[in-house]
């Protein structure tokens, strides 16, 4: 992992990113409605996999049995761990339009360690840096205190999110996806950049 | 049955799997739809690789075989891997028929007798105007290589590609391929398509997947919605024809094929003749 601090801003994509005139016959209606996104544009080169993986992203990172916010805490959270500049930047959004304040977004998408008030969250936080942030074993009393907060169930939930966004934050910080200028300016207004 | 097979037999589904065997050429027609050349990038298939498809297109219930390029007959192996694949599934391998000399000339001979045509380009009777599209003497070799094959027992046809061209033109075209011994049947005409360096040209007729025979088409690349999808502008593939990158097994495109000619609305069926 990277631990110099300075996250690299995307510039250039390594991969082209596909458009609605480029987009395969499969993934054509994934452009209807307008860009759809770099990640989808990235994986309309392979339609096969974009087949299966946006569903699949789509349904552990949208709305489920666990609450909005606690899921934009864990996918802001990840992202700031494993240090990916677009799923920061594009879920800094997200969480602030789902009710996080400015503060909680910047504690969350620091690098260094963050906390929240509230128990409950913190021990999410303390999970999510024992997954995302290191390798091997995850220690026995960060599980027991998140286990004092969420229902197995949720923990299963949880940790997949973990998993599914650290996929994320590696797939778009080697493939150098920009963030969009509407990302941008909107953490430009909120004084997130 | 397998579901492929079951669409193919009812009509839904062309019975016909096409392989770019590779991307180069010893010509650089000026509609070519890859931009086909002698130094551009090969993107060869192995021959194992399209003897696998071959086999697995079989299995699936296809019932044809195609082979193009680039020009597959500058793999100096191509008549034995057309023989192999014609003792599969019926086999047509086209060919701008320039090369039909010496060893290629002779190693063709194994065609004779197979289940393999050779599908030759000659687009016009007149050498000018054929030789304008095609490259210089490309005329006088083509008309030399037809009777030379066909004298060896093997099964030729012709493609003509242009656009609107005249009655005249077209009955001394046909007159000459009477004469180079490939009857009438044996003799499709087809459009221009605004792809590849036609695109770049300006020339040719607009097309969507609907105006395309949904011929499944593998390359180096992946899968495609017929033969005239895997087309390169600028020296870039086009992916909007692409159904997957996946071609082995062979059931992974033709199922991503099937599905899309399965949710088609009705009647959106092939209307410019392109073949």
């Amino acid at each position: 992992m990277n631990t110099a601090g300075a996250l690299v801003t995307a510039a250039t994509p390594r991969v082209p990113l596909l458009d609605a005139a480029s987009a395969p016959l499969t993934a054509r209606r994934y452009f209807s409605d307008g860009d759809p996104g770099p990640i989808v544009a990235a994986l309309a080169s392979v339609p096969e996999l974009l087949e299966v993986t946006l569903p699949f992203l789509s349904t552990v990172l949208s709305a489920s049995a666990l609450d909005a916010r606690t899921k934009e805490i864990v996918i802001v959270r990840t992202s700031a761990v494993q240090e990916c500049r677009y799923c920061i930047d594009a879920h800094s959004v997200v969480a602030l339009d789902t009710g996080l304040t400015v503060a909680e977004v910047r504690t969350l998408s620091e690098r260094s360690p963050a906390s929240l008030p509230d128990e409950r969250e913190a021990a999410l936080l303390a999970w999510i840096d024992a997954v995302a942030g290191a390798t091997g074993p995850v220690q026995d009393s960060v599980a027991a205190r998140l286990g004092a907060s969420y229902r197995d169930y949720e923990i299963v939930e949880l940790t997949l999110l973990i998993g599914a966004t650290m996929m994320l934050n590696r797939f778009c910080t080697a493939l150098s996806l920009p963030t969009s200028t509407e990302v941008t300016m909107r953490l430009t207004e909120e004084g997130l950049v | 049955m397998t579901a492929i097979a079951e669409a193919v037999r009812a009509g839904e589904l062309p019975g016909r799997v096409w392989m770019y065997s590779n991307y180069h050429c010893n010509l650089a027609c000026s509609y070519c739809l890859t931009e086909s050349a002698p130094k551009v990038s090969k993107r060869e298939l192995t021959s194992e690789a399209m003897i696998g498809v071959a086999h697995d297109a079989a299995d699936l219930g296809f019932t044809a075989l195609g082979v193009t390029g680039g020009e597959p007959f500058l793999l100096p192996d191509m008549a034995h891997r057309l023989a192999e694949l014609g003792s599969i599934l019926p086999t047509v391998g086209l060919t701008n028929g320039t090369l039909f000399t010496g060893r290629r000339l002779d190693a063709a001979e194994e065609l004779a007798g197979t289940d393999v045509a050779l599908q030759i380009s000659l687009d016009s009777a007149d050498p000018d105007v054929n030789d304008a599209a095609r490259g210089p003497e490309n005329f006088a070799k083509v008309v030399a290589a037809i009777p030379a094959l066909v004298e060896r027992g093997v099964t030729v046809r012709i493609a003509t590609t242009g656009q609107d061209p005249d009655a005249v033109a077209a009955a001394r075209l046909c007159a000459l391929h009477r004469d180079l011994g490939v009857p009438d049947e044996d003799h499709v005409v087809r459009p221009i398509i605004n792809r590849g360096r036609a695109a770049e040209a300006g020339m040719g007729v607009d097309v969507t997947e609907s105006d395309l025979p949904a011929e499944l088409t593998v390359t180096a690349d992946g899968a495609f919605w017929s033969p005239f999808g895997p087309t390169v502008v600028a020296g870039q593939l086009d992916t909007d024809l692409l159904l997957t990158r996946t071609t082995v097994p062979l059931r992974v495109p033709a199922q991503t094929l099937l599905g899309l000619l399965q949710g088609r609305p009705a009647g959106a069926d092939s209307t410019l003749n392109i073949r």
